[in-house]
């Protein structure tokens, strides 16, 4: 590629790590989009928890264009926001917790996920309440609208439970069989 | 042999520590949500359409939900798609505010602050006083 004339190169492997994101973020809104008609069932917790344990840290090179893709399709709203710091802090822990191997205790870390995912997406109401009246007010928002949504958090909790009790083991060979064709 | 048995405390530890967070949830939301009162109560619906134009409405109901109170209004229409997370209001008084259309939609406040709740669980108390605000998306 040429930049200010001169020649760029890209190794194979940027060239190959675009590929892959692409790859990612494709599936993640196709998953999305059929599961999308059930109410918090998803697969985006279940897929990333999987590209993370396979893929690594490129996993968060995929992140970005998908939370991207979301606000342009659906908007962006206070959502928006809170998609920001939850996809990328569930990467990052579970790049953390890689070295784990047991299917039990990736259900239970998918499963925690989706239980605590209210109250991470509360934040912005503290935030909001907080500069628009008190700390009391902040407080009050994030806890009232965490509490709304504890019927959801918990259908989330064991659709993520469940999800990778079923998928893990299969879609983990998939992943690994892919991972050895793209760069090994 | 052993490896068997550890598993199978892991599956069981990871089983028993999520039922009882679930169980701690479920606890905190029995205790925290909002209940709606049962009995007469008198509650003003006060709609602000897309011209700033504001139209009041005093009820006197038995109803628990917000729902069945706009449907007893007299005056007020409303229509919207039905979801898992009930009515998604997006037409009052003949107004319709798409996002994806207009680039608007109809807030909801119960006495000035944003409704946690759709208007199909959304409690209803004697006295309150209910916005729903068509509102640009900036």
């Amino acid at each position: 590629m040429k930049k200010h004339g001169q020649v760029v190169k890209y190794s194979k492997t940027a060239l190959k790590d675009i590929a892959v994101s692409g790859l990612m973020i494709a599936t993640i809104e196709a998953a999305k989009a059929a599961l999308g008609f059930l109410p918090n069932i998803e697969l985006t917790s279940f897929l990333l928890i999987m590209y993370a344990l396979i893929f690594g840290v490129k996993t968060l090179y995929a992140v970005p264009g998908f939370i991207l893709i979301e606000g342009a399709v659906y908007g962006f709203q206070l959502w928006w926001i809170m998609y920001l710091y939850t996809w990328p802090l569930l990467v990052v822990f579970t790049l953390l917790f890689k070295k784990r191997t047991s299917v039990w205790f990736w259900c239970f870390f998918s499963g925690i996920f989706g239980l605590c995912f209210g109250a991470l997406c509360a934040v912005p109401y503290f935030f909001a309440g907080w500069a628009g009246e008190s700390l009391r007010g902040g407080i009050y928002a994030a806890f009232t609208w965490w509490v709304a949504g504890i019927p959801w958090d918990i259908i989330h909790c064991v659709g993520n439970f469940t999800v990778m009790l079923l998928l893990f083991v299969p879609v983990k060979a998939v992943l690994k069989r892919c991972y050895a064709y793209i760069y090994l | 042999m052993k490896d068997n048995k550890n598993k199978t405390l892991k599956m069981v530890l990871a089983v028993v520590i999520l039922a009882a967070l679930i169980g701690a949830l479920v606890l905190i939301y029995k205790n925290f949500s909002p209940k709606p009162t049962a009995g007469a109560k008198s509650v003003t619906i006060e709609v602000v359409d897309d011209q700033a134009d504001t139209t009041s409405y005093e009820v006197n109901t038995d109803a628990e939900y917000l729902r069945q109170v706009m449907e007893e209004t007299d005056g007020l229409t409303f229509s919207g798609a039905e979801s898992e997370y009930g009515m998604m209001v997006d037409t009052v008084n003949g107004i319709r505010a798409d996002y994806n259309e207009n680039g608007a939609y109809w807030s909801f406040y119960l006495n000035d602050d944003y409704c946690n709740y759709g208007i199909d669980t959304q409690p209803v108390a004697d006295g309150d006083h209910f916005s729903i605000v068509y509102t640009r998306a900036e």
